[in-house]
């Protein structure tokens, strides 16, 4: 049987590792013989992939040409191809559960469903299809790396590690990730669990170890005992949406606060505004100050960034990072003085101050001996190994991070599964009917802490029956929720007194059906023709309505700089798209737009000048030069 | 009767196969699941060990590479190990499963207060509106804080009091026991137990929440 893999598949960067030589050891699929790929993903208009660095490249950004200008390169977003970075923060949610400053990153095709759906190119891709992408390029950089070692070898089963605070539809998401590249998907393995494989496995360590773990885009505390071997998970805590991106939009959003809001939208204006937060945050771990540059048309912003400043900014970030410690050691029953060990995982623990607030909210200076960025994949082959039992001695017991139940009347949560309780673990519900030859029961499964359903995420509905009709009550049907291996949660059903198992149709309240998966896979080949027709046109309508909507605010802040002829030019063209937005001649509308395009360009352009001017002549900005 | 999904073998319900080892998906006591003699006195070192070894034997970490049926059986054990250790790790919880293996059971939402603690919750009660009610005022609202934490440790002594006696009724019951009479007793120190907790819980809430305001 083939070699198992371990995968990171991170927010801002993607490893891929295996056991070598009775070690676990990352495998280099990044330029310059890195490990760690770039979570970046790259698609053309022509729907051509590129992942990784080269990913990075083809970001909409502002570069200084060598006459000086600033243009405007990379791929824009929608009909002009998008690139996708920290794809992972859009995992498992729905539409309508985009932050609405991420709004503005992407072209989206549709923000109500169950999925969140990236306009790119003239296809629609969901957050899965993008990550199986950087799922594809590891394997195709480990089997190249593979075979200039020597070895002819394939990637085929995978173990893929998550936050250890992932709900369940971020895990079955990432598992659909799997599938879509054509990876069986033997295990999800919590991060921070992982990473304390990695420490233990070299150390040999018995006692409690806390492990900090803080990403791109996430963050993770976990809390586990090691005793001989066996590496049990104590308590977890966390939050899916907090990482080393907030400090950097914290900074961005310093550095443009004085543009309008136009510009600072604008994806060239916000990319370049980020890669140079990105670059300063990096350099002030080992400076006290540095100086941030972000090259406009005919303009620059320079702004002096001190460390202190940067720890200011990243205060808050960091407060709620301690605040979940605190909650995970209150689990764990422990206090500070009962952790041997504390462990740092994630690039945003190489900040100092991070590792300051870490060193005082546990009385002791946590270690590094591991690389961070590294530390993950390598717990995930170690997993890997031993699940192909060439690790005997060691088991890896996890819990559930959210507390599992369902809903009951008046709206109320009712749990049937702890949040740190030791998976897997199921619980069995006894139902019944409330009126007389009720054949069906609704269930509905919540997943979180609140009290009330409305407050916790849904996580599924199914129907119970069909039950034979009876009066009220007679029924009894025993449901079974089983968390398995993987935090992910399986149903069944049987009837109490005739034994017989139920059928139960779980219909997931978000992420991508089985079908839907299915007709991904085979997209190339069976798409239907109609289905195509309707999807393009609808993509169409929506790259309508945007430009319309952004030419109406623009208009409205900007008037004064169009002449009247342009204007009647303008207004002409959004006459006609406005009428034909409703029909269904998707060429038209097409054809419509990038007409639009081209009469508002001149005015696109002067809208940007003026913005910088304006922005240069307020007092308040003294840093400007 | 249960069939072994490795082996085929016939048997007795348990957690592995007697023949092969193999892990059986069988609804199971926690006293069976675990492997120990049904009593409630248990020594949690002995007990984690037991839960480590088992683990060990039946988790779907180790049956990654085995056919589905052995796959689900492993999974189906586990989930019954763990549920099981985590009900007899925790001497509360115990209580209330060997409470309910001897036909008894603890009245859900019991309102009336057992006598032995009657004084002590309407003192505590007392207390805890008074803090409320001085919400406006920060220098009292403080001072009524202190006193209410010092309750708090009152309220801990006695828990561990009743904790203590927990378990020395869960002693009695290795020797030749009047049953009944054990019985009557451990529901009274779990109701108390239950109800200690809630004053506890309330306790914890509001003295958060001043620290809060």
């Amino acid at each position: 049987m083939s070699r198992i893999f371990g995968i990171d598949l991170g927010t801002t960067n993607s490893l891929i590792a295996a056991i070598e030589d009775g070690a676990p050891r990352v495998i280099a699929v990044g330029g310059k013989r890195s490990a760690l790929l770039p979570s970046v993903v790259a698609i053309a208009p022509d729907g051509a992939v590129t992942v990784g660095e080269r990913a990075i490249e083809m970001e909409p950004h502002l570069t200084v040409e060598r006459d000086g200008r600033v243009s405007a390169v990379g791929f824009a977003g929608g009909e002009q191809g998008a690139v996708i970075r920290s794809v992972k923060r859009y995992m498992g949610l729905g539409g309508d559960e985009v932050a609405p400053e991420d709004r503005a990153r992407y072209t989206f095709a549709d923000l109500s469903g169950p999925v969140v759906r990236f306009q790119i190119g003239r296809r629609v891709f969901t957050p899965p299809q993008i990550s199986a992408e950087i799922l594809r390029a590891l394997k195709a950089g480990a089997e190249r790396a593979l075979s200039a070692a020597g070895k002819d070898e394939k990637v085929e089963r995978v173990v893929i590690t998550v936050p250890a605070y992932f709900n369940d539809g971020q895990r079955q998401a990432t598992k659909d990730a799997g599938r879509l590249a054509g990876l069986e998907v033997v295990r999800l393995v919590n991060e921070p669990t992982a990473a304390s494989l990695a420490y233990g496995l070299n150390k040999r360590a018995t006692g409690n170890v806390a492990v900090f773990d803080f990403g791109g885009g996430t963050f993770d505390i976990s809390i586990l005992s090691i005793k001989e071997g066996i590496f049990e998970v104590l308590a977890t805590n966390g939050d899916t949406h907090l990482g080393g991106d907030d400090i950097d939009r914290a900074i961005v959003n310093w550095l443009l606060a004085e543009l309008p809001d136009t510009l600072k939208l604008d994806r060239h204006v916000w990319n370049s505004a980020r890669m140079a937060a990105e670059d300063a945050k990096k350099r002030l771990s080992d400076v006290a100050a540095t100086q941030v540059v972000v090259e406009l048309p005919g303009h620059s912003i320079r702004k002096q960034l001190t460390r202190d400043a940067l720890e200011q900014t990243a205060e808050p970030f960091i407060a709620r990072t301690i605040k979940r410690c605190e909650m995970a050691l209150a689990d764990a029953k422990l206090t500070p003085a009962g952790i041997d060990a504390v462990v740092l995982v994630g690039g945003a623990t190489r900040m100092p101050i991070v590792r300051q607030r870490v060193a005082k909210t546990f009385h002791r200076e946590p270690l590094c001996s591991i690389d961070p960025e590294h530390i993950v994949a390598l717990g995930a082959a170690v997993q890997a190994s031993v699940l192909m039992g060439t690790q005997g001695d060691i088991l890896l017991l996890d819990v559930v991070p959210l507390s599992l139940g369902i809903e009951t009347m008046g709206g109320v949560m009712e749990r049937l599964i702890h949040r740190n309780t030791t998976i897997p673990t199921s619980v069995a519900e006894s139902f019944t009917t409330a009126v007389d030859n009720q054949t069906h029961v609704d269930i509905h499964v919540l997943q979180g802490e609140r009290e009330l359903a409305n407050d916790c995420r849904s996580l599924a509905r199914f129907k119970l029956g069909p039950i034979q009709p009876q009066p009220a009550g007679v029924p009894r049907i025993e449901v079974t929720f089983l968390i398995d291996a993987n935090g992910i949660l399986n149903v069944n059903a049987r009837d109490e007194r005739t034994g017989r198992e139920h059928s139960v149709d779980v219909k997931p309240s978000y992420g991508l059906t089985d079908d839907e998966i299915e007709r991904m896979l085979e997209e190339a080949i069976d798409l239907g023709e109609q289905d195509l027709e309707e999807r393009l046109l609808i993509s169409h309508r929506n790259d309508a309505e945007q430009i319309l909507a952004a030419l109406r605010k623009q208009l409205g802040e900007f008037g004064s700089l169009v002449d009247a002829g342009e204007r009647a030019r303008m207004d002409e063209v959004v006459e006609r798209l406005e009428a034909a937005r409703t029909g269904t001649d998707r060429e038209l509308i097409a054809k419509l737009v990038e007409e639009l395009n081209e009469v508002t360009t001149p005015f696109a352009e002067r809208i940007m000048d003026a913005a910088i001017k304006a922005a240069l002549e307020k007092k308040s900005v003294e840093e400007l030069s | 009767m249960i069939e072994c999904p490795s082996c085929g073998r016939r048997q007795e319900p348990l957690l592995t196969c007697a023949d092969c080892g193999s892990p059986l998906a069988a609804p199971l006591d926690c006293f069976t699941a675990l492997g120990l003699p049904r009593k409630p006195a248990i020594d949690p070192a002995a007990l984690e060990r037991r839960y480590h070894d088992l683990s060990r034997k039946v988790h779907p970490d180790r049956f990654a590479a085995s056919p589905p049926r052995v796959r689900d059986a492993s999974l189906r054990a586990t989930a019954t190990l763990t549920r099981s250790y985590r009900t007899l790790r925790d001497p509360v919880a115990r209580g209330l499963y060997w409470l309910e293996l001897n036909g008894e059971k603890l009245a859900e939402n019991n309102k009336r207060v057992p006598p032995e603690l009657a004084e002590l919750v309407f003192e505590v009660q007392e207390q805890l509106a008074e803090m409320h009610d001085a919400a406006a005022d920060p220098d009292a609202a403080r001072g009524l804080a202190a006193q209410v934490a010092r309750r708090r440790g009152q309220l801990q002594t006695t828990m561990d009091e009743r904790l203590a006696e927990l378990e020395r009724n869960f002693l009695k019951w290795d020797q030749r026991p009047d049953e009944r009479m054990l019985r009557l007793e451990l529901k009274a120190i779990l109701s108390k137990i239950a109800y200690l907790r809630t004053l506890i819980r309330d306790v914890d809430r509001a003295l958060e929440n001043s620290k809060a305001a």
